[in-house]
């Protein structure tokens, strides 16, 4: 059974956890949301200060949920001890993390699609090309968010303050992918520019590539004790 | 079958400390092929961290462990390892349990392995329901297949019967009983003196992570083992 195969099984595994508890599924949803409603009724949506500021509420809505998801697909794995179970296995540890990882990734996309989605509609914005733009920015961000999450997921699981934790540990580290992806969304969003977006796009690669890489290498020492 | 000479695992001078604390001292053990080892102590001497410093869960501090595994690649493939976590996921059903750990373990005939060790484990009418909804007993089984599923040579069993009541506890007993029989190596972590003792054939007492006494099974007599293990356990204590 090759690496893909093995990747699959660990992805497969955790997508039907998911999808018949939906426990994470459902609060990050409705944690999102809450968020847009709050600062939909906080501001006047067709006011310029709140179209100015719509980028970053969308970010926020995004990011919160994807720790909650985080913490959570660890926190199946301490219920039961089953991550003791991957780590007795003869699987590579980088193949258990890519498997995670991915996990992570595919679940923050249903939900990151499903917030973007309210956004537009919260906020009156548009579908139109950019929309699309928007799209690859959180699918870009959500890779190494994902990454990057999964590794100080794993790090912190056995740790009784890792709600608190977590988000400590994460958001440093992945500023470098935010910062552009907030920023690119508001050239997209309200200046209709899409030129700069290159840049960003590579810049959330280069980012991307270093954390996947990063949590290959390094979850072995995060898992051993 | 009998034990054989050649040692399954070696253990010397093994050593885990967790800052200034020894959760486990100067261990030097001999396992042979078909032994069955019964490890008993007070709580906090050191049996678990032991086991999983064994199971590759945690690195020693110091000392060797020397395996001779045959035809496995790797040191985890040999081991099989049962808590009192039952390491299996409450969503899933019994049978998407053991098909998951099948195909980690890359075992031909996934499906076929996973099918046959739920009917070893009497639990082939509970199959397709949720590890969640099964009861302390049955998960306990459930984590003896998973465990047993890659057909390890040797089987930690680390306070198996946690929580399990009078007949759970003898229908592990039973197969226990049972992988003996087989000759399979197994070391027993147990709090119940007598359960172990029915099932091993050789004794250790483990106190404050030093092995404090250890003899065969045909040296230990039932009645006053529990004599034995406290005296071996303040014995033990006052050296430190």
């Amino acid at each position: 059974m090759n690496a893909i195969t093995l990747i699959w099984t660990l992805v497969a595994k955790d997508l039907k956890i998911e999808w018949r508890s939906r426990q994470a599924l459902l609060t990050t949803v409705f944690f999102a949301l809450l968020i847009l409603v709050v600062f939909n009724f906080a501001f006047d949506p067709g006011s310029p200060a709140t179209r100015e500021a719509a980028p970053g509420i969308l970010w926020v809505a995004l990011l919160f949920p994807g720790i909650i998801q985080v913490n959570r697909s660890f926190q199946i794995e301490m219920e039961e001890g089953t991550l003791y179970g991957l780590i007795l296995s003869p699987v590579d540890r980088g193949i258990l993390f890519l498997g995670k990882f991915l996990a992570n990734w595919l679940f923050l996309m249903v939900v990151d699609l499903v917030v973007l989605f309210l956004f537009l509609i919260f906020y009156n914005f548009s579908l139109s090309l950019q929309v699309l733009w928007i799209a690859l920015l959180v699918v870009l961000s959500g890779f190494g968010f994902a990454a990057v999450g999964t590794l100080f997921g794993a790090m912190v699981s056995n740790i009784r303050t890792r709600e608190v934790l977590l988000p400590i540990l994460l958001f440093p580290i992945i500023l470098p992918i935010i910062l552009p992806a907030v920023n690119a969304t508001q050239e997209v969003l309200l200046f209709q520019e899409i030129q700069s977006l290159n840049r960003s796009v590579g810049f959330l690669v280069c980012f991307d590539v270093i954390y996947v890489a990063a949590g290959f290498l390094l979850f072995d020492y995060v898992v051993s004790d | 079958m009998p034990p054989q000479s050649v040692p399954l695992l070696r253990l010397s001078k093994l050593t885990k400390k967790f800052g200034a604390i020894r959760a486990v001292w100067n261990v030097d053990l001999e396992i042979s092929r078909g032994d069955v080892l019964a490890i008993f102590g007070p709580n906090g001497a050191g049996k678990t961290t032991l086991l999983r410093v064994i199971a590759s869960l945690t690195q020693p501090t110091s000392g060797k462990m020397a395996f001779a595994f045959k035809g496995h690649n790797q040191r985890r493939d040999g081991v099989g390892y049962v808590s009192h976590l039952s390491l299996l996921y409450n969503e899933l059903t019994g049978i998407e349990n053991l098909l998951f750990y099948a195909r980690l373990y890359q075992i031909k005939d996934a499906q076929q392995r996973a099918g046959e060790m739920l009917t070893e484990m009497g639990l082939e009418e509970a199959r397709n329901q949720p590890t969640g909804e099964y009861s302390r007993g049955m998960k306990q089984r459930l984590t003896l297949a998973r465990a047993l599923l890659h057909e390890p040579q040797l089987l930690l069993l680390d306070e198996p019967y946690t929580g399990l009541d009078q007949h759970g506890s003898r229908l592990f007993t039973e197969v226990l009983r049972g992988l003996k029989q087989e000759g399979r190596t197994i070391l027993l972590v147990t709090h119940n003196l007598g359960e172990g003792l029915e099932l091993c054939n050789r004794v250790i007492i483990q106190n404050r992570g030093e092995v404090v006494f250890q003899a065969p099974r045909e040296h230990v007599d039932p009645s006053g083992f529990e004599r034995l293990y406290f005296q071996a356990v303040e014995e033990g204590g006052r050296r430190r």
